[in-house]
């Protein structure tokens, strides 16, 4: 027993026997680092700019992409209520973009972490339930523009079991606001195939 | 969502850290915890406690965290979907540090400075430059208060 421990148990004051228990309970946790720890003040910036990304990235857009737009009219809906309840934010200079699955693979979901720095766009892809490519193949992720133009912005296989891979853009997402998520073979042929996997949409 | 921040975000990150052992980790971790939330606002039950609907989001994505850490550091003998070592205890983690956050900031400070950093009343007061018997008294109001609002913390 520590000596501030027995100088607290042995206070005339102190707790009664089966509290002096519920602390012997918490005294541990009391003592860990962790437990005290307090998360960067940046976390409450990026959570509102991601907040308020999501908000904008959920409105209906215009769009060359030969897409049913229903369930971004209802998610925008849904916005808009949960906005009421939870308050009003800022725009992001962070943005959170969820990715979902085309029918070449419906089971995966993903979500898409864009952060601008000096060097160009980092762009995190989380995904879950997205195989691996295949032998002679890989995936290749896109930001597309409305006009149709698509820059490539890097290669990844998911062989390894991760499923986060970070990508690169030299181009400035707001111009290029679809991201794709492309299954490619190796064959040299550096434009897009029509093998769309993955989409997301980060600015409406 | 910035009220359930201020209220949270300490018991979350605390959580985050138990599991993760990382501050960036555990920032990340944090981030998305909110933001789950705030996606799935419209699911939640307000007739139910927040704390644990919070709790749950937290718990999950800590260990997503924690997988995908531990998928892109690990061998091939190394099981990556394990779950954390300390997840036995971080709902009692998150109980704690709420129960901390309610605390007057005078009394959260004597907790911590006696049970973090080890201190002694005499330490303590030295420390804080106020007489021996008020850390007393302090220390008693704080751990009174502890006491009752995790009092429906079950033993394990």
């Amino acid at each position: 027993m520590s000596d501030r421990r027995a100088e607290y148990l042995a206070s005339a004051s102190g707790p009664a026997p089966d509290d002096r228990d519920r602390l012997d309970l918490i005294r541990d946790i009391l003592g860990d680092e962790a437990t005290w720890a307090e998360p960067p003040p940046e976390v409450a910036d990026r959570l509102l700019r991601a907040i308020g990304s999501e908000r904008t990235s959920a409105e209906p857009a215009v769009s060359t992409l030969k897409r049913n737009w229903g369930w971004v009219a209802a998610a925008a809906a849904a916005v808009v209520i949960v906005a009421g309840l939870f308050g009003v934010f800022s725009p992001p200079a962070e943005q959170l973009v969820a990715m979902e699955g085309t029918d070449l693979e419906p089971d995966a979901t993903g979500e898409v972490t864009i952060r601008e720095s000096d060097a160009g766009w980092w762009i995190r892809l989380d995904v879950e339930d997205l195989p691996a490519a295949g032998d002679g193949t890989y995936y290749e992720g896109w930001v597309w523009n409305d006009d149709g133009d698509g820059v490539s912005i890097g290669t990844f296989h998911l062989r390894g079991g991760d499923q986060s891979v970070v990508l690169w853009s030299g181009v400035d997402p707001d111009d290029y606001p679809a991201i794709w998520v492309t299954l490619e073979d190796e064959d040299g042929d550096p434009a897009a195939s029509d093998r769309i996997v993955m989409w997301g949409r980060p600015n409406g | 969502m910035k009220t359930v921040y201020e209220r949270f975000r300490g018991p979350v990150f605390a959580i985050s850290m138990s599991v993760l052992h990382d501050h960036g980790l555990a920032a990340d971790a944090t981030q998305q915890t909110f933001i789950k939330a705030w996606q799935a606002a419209t699911t939640y039950d307000p007739d139910r406690e927040l704390g644990p609907w919070i709790y749950a989001i937290a718990r999950r994505t800590a260990i997503d965290i924690y997988r995908k850490s531990s998928r892109a550091l690990a061998s091939d003998e190394v099981d990556t979907t394990a779950l954390p070592p300390a997840l036995d205890t971080i709902w009692e983690v998150f109980e704690v540090r709420s129960a901390i956050d309610r605390l007057p900031d005078e009394e959260r400070q004597v907790i911590k400075l006696s049970h973090f950093d080890g201190l002694t009343h005499v330490e303590i007061a030295e420390h804080m430059g106020i007489p021996v018997g008020t850390v007393k008294s302090r220390s008693h109001r704080a751990h009174q208060r502890l006491i009752e609002l995790l009092r429906h913390v079950e033993e394990t």
